[in-house]
Parts: structure tokens; sequence; C-alpha cells
């Protein structure tokens, strides 16, 4: 047992894991656990791993049918049409792994190309990047896919604001600002540009982040400031 | 149903629901609602409440299907650990107290839950877990099976079974290290 709890009676990692895989944590303890799985892609692999060796017992649990309307409620419940499903917090959107790898790689372009390779996609066309900055600092990474019409961004400087949400911009020649949805603080995520403004998604366009009010910008034009921005260019 | 090419459909399904098709979400909802209302219903044992966390669930998986990995896991058992953490979750947040039945940790008459999980055990999998199950003392068998099926805390678990908190730790974990340990040979 010399390897499963260590000398402050705390137990390994593993058995850490299997234990939130179980269920049988509660309170701190839990929350604690949730928090690692978020962050640390070992400790996540571990509770997977977990999971599915719990899976049989999972699987041999009865199927009952939910009610005929849960479906309906779903749908309501869901963001407005067009808005693309926002993308959750799993370890690769971790300020940790992205900022360890900006660091490691120093390099904006191999930051870019992790960023493709994680989403699967090898692009058709040659994709724009644009490396979002203020203060004197990198804040943002961001690399427009134009075959798929999309624009995933990753965190790289940017401290998160107590109060205030990061929103992303796209100003093409003309100088207006066109919303292209809220950042993550402390992940990456990928954002579907409305089909109206993939015009607009060309080597002159520049990003923009503004802070904003929790959910976004009221006025569909930055009312907060602007702390950051980057030309788009190709790769 | 073949097993295999659903797990294909639903892993399809996921895949598509970043970009915001609601219908990939539709797909998973019709391929694994039932299996996933069945798991929060065991849990919550209350149909009202397992609607709301079962609602719950696609939500999170609308927002986080980007984050599953084929390569990683079955799709299935992803979308029940979403499911069990979301129920654990509601019943951790709502039951202070509760009534829960007292587990005779020497009653060595089988559970009829126990031999109703054995349907599955011609797939290799299930039978590799319920054999090494079959390895545990009786009491620990049972400490785990609460913990699962049930969403017992050890708090829980030490009550239901009547003995000291340390004790059922160390039930709990030691059964997990020889479950792993088995599992691996």
């Amino acid at each position: 047992m010399s390897d499963t709890v260590d000398h402050s009676g705390a137990p390994s990692d593993d058995l850490l894991a299997a234990e939130y895989a179980l269920g049988v944590l509660a309170g701190a303890e839990r929350a604690a656990a949730e928090q690692r799985i978020a962050r640390e892609l070992g400790f996540a692999t571990l509770v997977a791993a977990w999971e599915e060796r719990l899976s049989p017992w999972a699987s041999s649990i009865a199927e009952a049918a939910p009610p005929a309307d849960l479906w309906d409620r779903i749908v309501a419940a869901l963001p407005a049409a067009g808005t693309p499903a926002p993308q959750g917090g799993g370890w690769w959107q971790s300020l940790a792994f992205w900022r360890g790898l900006s660091l490691a790689t120093g390099a904006l372009a191999a930051a870019c190309i992790g960023v493709l390779v994680y989403r699967g996609a090898v692009p058709e066309a040659p994709p724009l990047m644009a490396s979002i900055d203020g203060g004197g600092q990198r804040q943002f990474v961001a690399t427009v896919d134009l075959s798929r019409g999309s624009i995933a961004v990753a965190p790289a400087a940017f401290a998160a604001d107590a109060t205030r949400v990061p929103e992303l911009w796209l100003i093409p020649a003309d100088g207006r600002p066109r919303p292209l949805g809220l950042l993550r603080p402390d992940g990456g995520i990928v954002i579907a540009i409305p089909q109206a403004l993939r015009p607009f998604a060309t080597g002159d366009a520049v990003l923009a982040v503004s802070l904003e009010p929790a959910g976004g910008s009221p006025t569909g034009q930055p009312t907060g400031p602007v702390i950051a921005t980057g030309k788009l260019t190709n790769l | 149903m073949d097993l295999d090419a659903n797990r294909r459909l639903i892993a399809t399904a996921l895949a598509r629901i970043p970009a915001g098709d609601r219908a990939a979400l539709q797909t998973v909802y019709r391929l694994t609602a039932a299996k996933l209302f069945g798991v929060v219903l065991r849990i919550l044992g209350e149909r009202g409440e397992a609607e709301d966390v079962v609602q719950d669930v696609y939500l999170t998986v609308w927002r986080k299907a980007g984050d599953f990995d084929s390569e990683r896991g079955s799709p299935m058992t992803w979308l029940i650990a979403i499911a069990r953490n979301r129920a654990i979750d509601r019943l951790r947040a709502t039951r202070t107290s509760r009534h829960m039945d007292p587990i005779d940790s020497a009653d060595s008459i089988a559970d009829p839950a126990d031999a109703a999980d054995r349907v599955l055990e011609k797939n290799e999998d299930n039978a590799r877990l319920y054999g090494c199950l079959d390895g545990l003392a009786l009491h620990e068998r049972k400490a785990l099976r609460g913990a699962f099926f049930d969403g017992n805390t050890y708090d829980d678990l030490a009550v239901r079974m009547s003995v000291p908190l340390g004790t059922m730790k160390s039930w709990v974990r030691r059964a997990l290290i020889k479950l792993k340990s088995c599992l691996e040979t």
C-alpha cells in the first residue's frame, strides 16, 4: 500500500481518480478532483481509464424512456440558432497547456499548427493567423480556417478580468468592428464565423479584443476598452 | 444493435456538434437518451429530478462535445460519465439528509441486481470486471456497488454499513487497488 497513500495520508493520483470515477467523493475533495480534471491531462486520463474500467457496471443499468417532450425542452434551452456551440474547457484548452505550448515553441506558427492539428482539420485554404497583442504582450493567438469558416483562438498572456469578459471583433477595411463572439479567458475556443462576415476574414482585416460586461457587448459595438489587436496574415 | 456501428454513429454525431449542428445533438439524444435517463434515474430515484438533470446533461454535451476524443475512449462511456457526475452533483446538492437502507456487509445472499448485471457477461470486458469483482470480499463489493449505483459518499457508506469512516475508506481503496490489479493481469 506504500505507493497508494503518501506520507500525509493522501491517496495517490490513480486512487483519487478511481474514487472520483466511482463517485464516492463529496464536497471539497470532489471539487478539487474536478479542478484537476479540467487542468491536468494526466489526471483526466487516469479518471477516463477508471470510467472505462467501470463501464460494464454502467452498461448494466436498465434504460428508462424519458418523457416525449424532453427533447423539446433541451432545444428550447439551447443558445439561439446560429450561435455556434461554444467549446467547453477540457485539458487541451487549459491556460497552462497553451502557455506551456507557446513558451515551449516560442513560435506563433507552431502554436497555430497545434490548434489545427488538435482540431483534426487539414485546411484546404491556407490558414490566416494573427497574434493579438496589447500592453507589449501577445494576449491571444488566432487562426482562421477558411475552409471551415471558423476561427480558433487561444489565450497567451491574457489574464482574466474579474468582472468583464473578452470579446473578439473582426475589423475589415471599412474600420467598423463586427462581433465574432466571446473568448474564454482560461482556454481555447473555436468560433464559427457568421456566413456574412466570411468575405471580410482576409489578410487585410484586423482582430481586436475588448473587455465587455458578462454576456458580451449589449450594443453590437465594443463598449469596453480594446485591450489587444492583431492583423490577419497568411501562415 | 451492432455495438460498433452504434459507437461510430454516436462518435460521428458528437464530432459535428462543435460546429453548432443541432441535428447532430438530436442524433446523439436519440441514440443515448434512454440509457442516460436510466443512469440518472438509478442515482436520483425521482423522475422529475432526473428529467432536469438529463436536460442539463445534453446542454453540457452541446457545450463540451469538442472535448470528446474518440481515440481516447468510447463515446458512451464519456456520455455516461457526464450523466453520472451531473446526477451525483444534484444528489450532493439536494440531499443533506436522506433515508438510506442499511447494507448488511455479512449478507451473503446474492444481490438481485448483481445477477441482472451478469446478463452482459458474454462481452469479454464485462466478464473481466465481474470476474475481478468476484475476487473481492463481499463487504468490499457491496461498498463499491453502493458508491457506484446509489451515489453514496464515504460517509453514506460508513453509515449504511455501520463502520467507522476510516474503515470504510480503507475498504474502498483496498478494493479499488485489488480491482485494478486483477483487471491488469
